[in-house]
């Protein structure tokens, strides 16, 4: 661990950022620079997946990447980002304030206490990150590995991403891992866990900036806090593997969607575009998980279809050419896809009920999830009866796709055994994105129940 | 303000709300200061080790001595390949020695190429009557050694 290794990935995800915020001027316009830090969150997302989903294709068709490529794509894209604005009209921040919220002392003081918790939390985990050295064994066996190639050669070297295990497996966070490397100086195996911490403290501040205007603040502090210190999420958050950014992906994208069912705003379905593309390219289920959030978008916006199918369309279309370029590379060199053996039907009534039971005792497994999963669920029932329906019965199908979808996983590999082992199956993993969901579309349901007038006297 | 509450439903939906708040933040009562421990004890514990045990990582649990990564590491320049030769289990080895070692070494070890044919040869308890005319550059102990033949 040096200074110089801290200071260089700091550069790189402020990079980053700053990437993000160019392209959330171009979708959206920031009028204000209160607008800039509310958003900066989502924007470094943004950046991310921009950056990887964009030398994901580059590295498909053979361009290298190394130590500049990392710095001219960012100034470049934050170049096109700023150009595009500029285009499109949008004028430059000014001044501060926020004229659509009033915040009233009470919500001031449990966002001051939110943030502060939040930051205690992420200071502590800054301190373990730094020091951490490599363990989890998918991390050292094939996800790090595939990271060193790409900053040690350059490109998806063959020996290292069709011998190494896990062949399939989407770049994205190889990737990055290798612009860390480029920006700490060294393949510094140790400091680069503080790559993962970047990660969450931008999904922290996204998650918030995001819901700051549409929730109460008493009622977002908790869940959003809870679900950090839940006994999975905690102990997993900087692990250097995808599964926390595929999930942080998908949640802010299924967000945005949300979001956008209940007003139609376009710059937030360009959003959820960019992060379910970069969701796409970093595990395999991210494609599974876009999929489902597209599909439960259609239906909920069957009413203003004329308008809102044509845009969700493109949506799809735009995460499925951000996706196929690998899924084309890795057949080229001979690797086998990822089709399950039983895909639809083959398998036996057995197998598809304990596959159900096994994704039901993952999600409502107290000792990894605390209490989310239960009180997401009556927050779902209550917006159904007394809140906003139509985000209700949003995030109910979402939630209720996304767990069929981790049910259909154990059900159609045969080879993978009906357990809760995580060395064997995936669905604890898998369910820690329908319970991180779960937590973050809490506030949104439960506000709209708080603030419904549906059975107010007149 | 009160019988507005309780008239036509308010105070149920609130209520749920409410309820819904308190579990929440009973349970991050409970649950946050044990992540807020846990994460600085490991940090203690991180700051613990010595920069080759944060270095080394998970081969700490492969390898019977960390020794055989540092030597290897330092003697196969980084722009050659190497290859693994691993016999039967003795004693001292762990239980992912026999199975992990070619795939930690394979990681561990990049930018260093594997090729089976190559000069050093990282030799986790391998006969190497199977390697004629190979030197060994380093031994230690539990089988583990670093050779290296003529190209």
């Amino acid at each position: 661990m040096t200074a110089r290794a801290i200071l260089g990935l700091a550069a790189l995800n402020g990079a980053y950022a700053v990437l993000g915020v160019a392209l959330l001027w171009a979708i959206r316009g920031l009028p204000r620079w209160t607008d800039v830090l509310r958003l900066a969150g989502l924007g470094y997302l943004l950046g991310v997946a921009a950056f990887g989903v964009v030398w994901t294709q580059l590295l498909v068709v053979g361009v290298p990447l190394g130590g500049w490529g990392v710095v001219l794509s960012l100034a470049c894209g934050t170049s096109a980002a700023a150009f595009a604005a500029v285009l499109l009209g949008r004028q430059r921040p000014r001044g501060f304030g926020d004229p659509e919220r009033h915040a009233s002392p009470f919500a001031v003081l449990v966002t001051a206490a939110g943030v502060s918790l939040s930051g205690l939390l992420l200071e502590a985990l800054f301190r373990s990150a730094r020091l951490q050295g490599l363990q989890a064994y998918d991390a050292w066996a094939f996800w790090v590995p595939k990271g060193k190639a790409i900053y040690f050669f350059g490109g998806l070297d063959e020996q290292v991403f069709t011998t190494f295990p896990g062949p399939t497996y989407p770049p994205l966070v190889p990737i990055l891992d290798a612009a860390s490397f480029h920006a700490m100086g060294g393949a510094d195996t140790i400091t680069f866990h503080l790559q993962f911490w970047f990660f969450v403290l931008g999904a922290v501040a996204a998650i918030a900036g995001l819901l700051y205007r549409h929730v109460s603040a008493w009622l977002l502090w908790p869940a959003l806090l809870l679900v950090l210190t839940v006994p999975r999420v905690a102990s997993h958050l900087l692990v250097p593997q995808a599964d926390v950014l595929v999930d942080i992906f998908f949640v802010v994208g299924a967000l945005l969607v949300a979001l956008w069912v209940r007003d139609g705003r376009g710059w937030r379905l360009a959003g959820a575009a960019a992060v379910f593309a970069g969701a796409s390219v970093t595990k395999r289920e991210g494609l599974l998980f876009a999929a489902a959030a597209l599909v439960v978008a259609l239906a909920a916006s069957f009413g203003r279809r004329r308008v809102a199918w044509p845009s969700l369309v493109a949506v799809g279309a735009l995460v499925a050419v951000a996706a196929i370029p690998w899924r084309l590379w890795y057949r080229s060199h001979g690797l086998g896809g990822e089709a399950p053996s039983d895909a639809v039907l083959g398998g036996s009534l057995d197998r598809v009920l304990d596959s159900l039971r096994l994704s039901a005792d993952a999600f409502f497994d107290t000792t990894l999830w605390s209490v989310v999963p239960v009180v997401a669920l009556i927050a779902v029932g209550a917006a159904l009866v007394w809140g906003d329906r139509r985000l209700g019965a949003f995030v109910a199908a979402l939630l209720g796709l996304v767990f069929l979808g981790g049910a259909w996983v154990t059900y159609s590999y045969r080879d993978i055994p009906i357990t809760a082992n995580e060395s064997v199956n995936p669905i604890v993993r898998y369910t820690g994105a329908l319970v991180l969901l779960a937590a973050v579309t809490m506030p949104l349901l439960l506000t709209s129940v708080w603030r419904s007038r549906t059975e107010e006297p007149p | 303000m009160f019988r507005r509450w309780f008239s036509a439903g308010i105070a149920t939906r609130r209520l749920v709300v409410l309820f819904c708040a308190a579990v929440l933040l009973v349970a991050l009562a409970v649950r946050y200061p044990d992540a807020f421990h846990d994460a600085n004890d490991t940090a203690r514990a991180n700051a613990a080790l010595d920069q080759v045990d944060r270095a080394v990582g998970a081969g700490n649990s492969v390898f019977p001595d960390q020794a055989l990564l540092v030597e290897a590491r330092g003697l196969i320049p980084p722009d050659e390949s190497f290859a693994v030769a691993v016999g039967p289990p003795q004693p001292g080895w762990t239980d992912l020695t026999a199975n992990g070692a070619d795939l930690f070494l394979r990681s561990f070890l990049l930018p260093r190429r594997l090729d089976p044919e190559a000069r050093w040869i990282v030799c986790v308890g391998c006969d190497r009557n199977d390697y004629p005319g190979a030197d060994a550059v380093w031994e230690g102990e539990d089988g583990l050694s670093v050779l290296r033949r003529e190209s």
